[in-house]
């Protein structure tokens, strides 16, 4: 899985310099070219509302263009949208030069619906130019978001099916995938499920495009947080989309708001808002192997900017851990051999929903009194005993003072690889738990 | 014209059950969702402080409930649909709390619903899908508690209802149960088959379909005849308030945030013909007695509204 950080909030387009050096210190590795924060929604609108050629004032020869202040350049792009690349190389050599990639990138989307035909055509005319600059930064995917026709007499796949396909025109040739993504939809103030939010439909969309441009140039990218606000099921919507789903947008709310928060910070008296299990779960069932971006601009914008090495750290330590629990399975793949540490709860647990496929050869425990006893079909020994485990047996550990019993490992002179096993998101819980130490 | 029906819930007495029918036929009513879910609360259920409504026999069980079917009777007005006690399942429960739902209360709500001559009973499926990982083994449970009272409805003529419902985390509110209207179909037709009679149907509930976002009309078209009977309840899509239609708004421009449109225009696509029946009983809480009447006329008059604009 690859971990991109989502740019709005982090590196400005005016002066990218400290964002950049910012996510470099963290770790990480892919930024998400988000073009709309070059052309803002509510700009997009303005611009399709006002008759679109004159609303920018004069015409520009490409020489003049040039020659224009950067704002000016950014507000004209709406305009002259064959001048993306040249707007962004800038920024883009700047990540280069920090190893940062942008192999994911999010065309701008209109705020409202799209009722006019014109607005249609202009939409897919200006994001076509927008994929080709996509693709001259190196970009592996675009996000499209659906548009939204706003009226019950419009079909909304032919709409949209007519928008896509003349995308694809403009990605032919390339290795671009565009991404289609879950929408909801405001129902007087009330956010409730949009275009894409039935995954069910979602994906034969995504066959049907593939199929009409004749080659694989279509996935989806799931945001967490729309599902969330619509109260959906992650784990089915997850299911029903399988290998289409090519990014997951990472974001916590509060299931009543569109905000993104960082993972894990959105609670409500002890309780997380977001569904982390089934989302998880989902993930590991369909063997999610694409993009996770993480958008946690809300938080960022909540935080001084003096404090921000220090959340985009915590951040990139988020990602790591999401992408470590959903692929929790592989990493029992990796070895030959597992000896696990711990003979409680997340040992019995572990036994539940791992034990017949990774099988362990013994769990051990620190307490005296459960040598030699058996637990969930292993025999509990003494840590001593791992001292005579073969080169490549890994010890899970199964309790949640994992860093001291990892020092305690480390300490008796074992050099076996040591992993963490976790039972917060597995994919089966027990009715019954037991009493803790 | 479609019938019009209320929660009995805070309407009817078990001391003079006959006065409250009569009230809710003075108000415009002419059916009543009987809450048989009354005598045994959620709340207590979860306490495991069963309150051994249900340890009466049949014969015992109808015996009480003889003056509420002579009032009903009287008053003109027909119990159209129930609502069996739930959970039906404690994931966390002693065994002998769940087998006591399983098999006394499940199979005496039963008996109680022939007795008064109710053609639906609404139940709630289990919620065990965090437990066993997937909502199909969730439902496999539920299937199997059907199968345990299916006999029994297809010999009393009753339809068991399954109900759209909702997970909370924390305050969040995400779907539940039976939220997929397109498997939903084809559990009831394959069960219906199974069974070879209609031993089960659908309740949409709008409240809980209003707090997880689903597209009423596309619900209700998808599920078709196999939609019986009706919760209609408003809210704001945060908590389960179970209040008067049209009463929510979250725009300055003050215009309903639950789809009341979509509601209409998937009951008229589908010729529903059954009651628009109201779960509205915390409205008669939350308003002072002496409105109690005026806020079942409104109700009602809703109702109303809504039959004629469905059958327009």
């Amino acid at each position: 899985m690859n971990l991109i950080c989502a740019q709005q909030g982090i590196v400005s387009l005016m002066h990218p310099e400290q964002g950049i050096r910012d996510l470099k210190q963290v770790g990480f590795q892919d930024i998400l070219l988000d073009l709309s924060a070059c052309i803002p929604p509510t700009e997009l609108e303005h611009y399709v509302m006002n008759s679109q050629s004159s609303d920018l004032g004069m015409n520009f020869d490409t020489e003049e263009r040039s020659l224009l202040d950067r704002q000016k350049r950014r507000r004209l792009l709406l305009k002259y949208p064959e001048d993306l690349y040249a707007f962004l190389e800038p920024v883009l050599g700047r990540y280069d030069r920090a190893g940062i990639k942008t192999s994911i990138a999010r065309a701008p989307y209109l705020q409202g619906t799209a009722k006019k035909d014109s607005t249609r055509q202009f939409m897919g005319q200006f994001v076509s130019k927008c994929i080709t600059a996509c693709s001259q930064a190196g970009c592996s995917g675009v996000v499209v978001r659906p548009l939204d026709p706003g009226t019950a007499d419009c079909d909304i796949w032919e709409v949209n099916r007519q928008y896509y396909l003349h995308l694809a025109e403009a990605a032919k040739g390339t290795d671009m995938l565009i991404l289609l993504e879950n929408l909801s939809r405001d129902r007087n103030g009330h956010l409730v499920r949009g275009i894409c939010s039935d995954s069910g439909q979602a994906a034969s969309w995504v066959d049907e495009l593939n199929r009409e441009a004749g080659e694989e140039r279509f996935g989806f990218c799931m945001d967490v947080g729309t599902c969330n606000v619509c109260g959906q099921s992650m784990y089915d919507f997850i299911l029903a989309l399988g290998s289409r789903l090519k990014a997951v947008v990472l974001r916590d709310c509060d299931g009543i708001r569109e905000n993104a928060l960082l993972p894990f910070t959105c609670v409500d008296s002890g309780h997380a808002q977001t569904d982390w299990l089934n989302l998880i779960r989902g993930l590991r069932s369909v063997h999610f192997d694409g993009s996770v971006i993480l958008n946690f601009v809300d938080t960022l914008e909540g935080f001084s900017p003096i404090l921000r090495p220090e959340l985009l750290g915590l951040a990139k330590a988020v990602g790591n851990y999401f992408i470590w629990q959903t692929e929790l399975e592989r990493l029992m793949q990796k070895y030959s051999s597992i000896v696990l540490f711990g003979a409680g709860n997340m040992c019995r647990n572990y036994m539940m929903c791992y034990g017949n496929k990774y099988p362990p050869i013994f769990t051990c425990d620190n307490n005296p009194a459960r040598w030699g006893t058996e637990f969930c079909g292993l025999t509990v020994k003494n840590p001593e005993s791992l001292k005579s485990l073969p080169e490549d047996c890994v010890i899970f550990i199964c309790n949640i003072f994992y860093r001291e019993i990892e020092t305690q490992i480390k300490d008796m002179g074992i050099s076996n690889p040591i992993e963490f096993f976790n039972d917060e998101y597995l994919p089966a819980f027990p009715f019954e738990t037991m009493e803790r130490d | 014209m479609l019938q019009i029906g209320v929660q009995t819930q805070n309407v009817i007495s078990d001391l003079q059950p006959d006065t409250g029918f009569q009230l809710l036929a003075q108000t415009g009513f002419t059916c009543a969702d009987f809450s048989l879910n009354s005598y045994l609360s959620n709340s207590s259920i979860y306490r495991s402080d069963i309150s051994h409504f249900f340890d009466r026999t049949g014969q015992e069980l109808e015996t009480f409930f003889k003056p509420h079917k002579l009032g009903a009777e009287t008053a003109g007005i027909t119990i159209s649909q129930m609502h069996m006690p739930y959970p039906l399942y404690v994931s966390k429960g002693s065994s002998e709390l769940n087998d006591y739902l399983i098999h006394e209360v499940a199979p005496k709500s039963m008996v109680v619903c022939d007795f008064l001559g109710c053609p639906y009973i609404v139940v709630h499926g289990f919620k065990l899908a965090r437990f066993l990982g997937t909502e199909e083994s969730e439902w496999a449970q539920t299937e199997k508690f059907i199968d345990s009272i299916a006999p029994m409805a297809k010999e009393m003529g009753i339809t068991v209802c399954i109900e759209n419902l909702y997970e909370r985390f924390g305050r969040h509110i995400i779907e539940g149960p039976c939220c997929d209207a397109k498997k939903a179909a084809d559990r009831i037709d394959r069960m219906n088959e199974k069974y070879g009679a209609e031993v089960l149907g659908f309740c949409f509930d709008t409240g809980h379909a209003n707090l997880v976002g689903i597209d009423f009309e596309d619900f209700i078209v998808t599920l078709g005849s196999r939609l019986k009977v009706l919760h209609i309840h408003d809210n704001d899509g945060i908590g389960d308030l179970h209040q008067i239609p049209f009463t929510f708004t979250r725009n300055r421009e003050n215009t309903s945030s639950t789809d009341w449109e979509g509601f209409v225009s998937g009951l008229r696509k589908i010729n529903y013909n059954g009651v628009l029946s109201f779960e509205t009983a915390p409205v008669l809480a939350s308003f002072p007695q002496e409105l109690k009447q005026g806020v079942l006329e409104f109700l009602s008059r809703i109702g109303q509204y809504w039959g004629e604009k469905i059958v327009e």
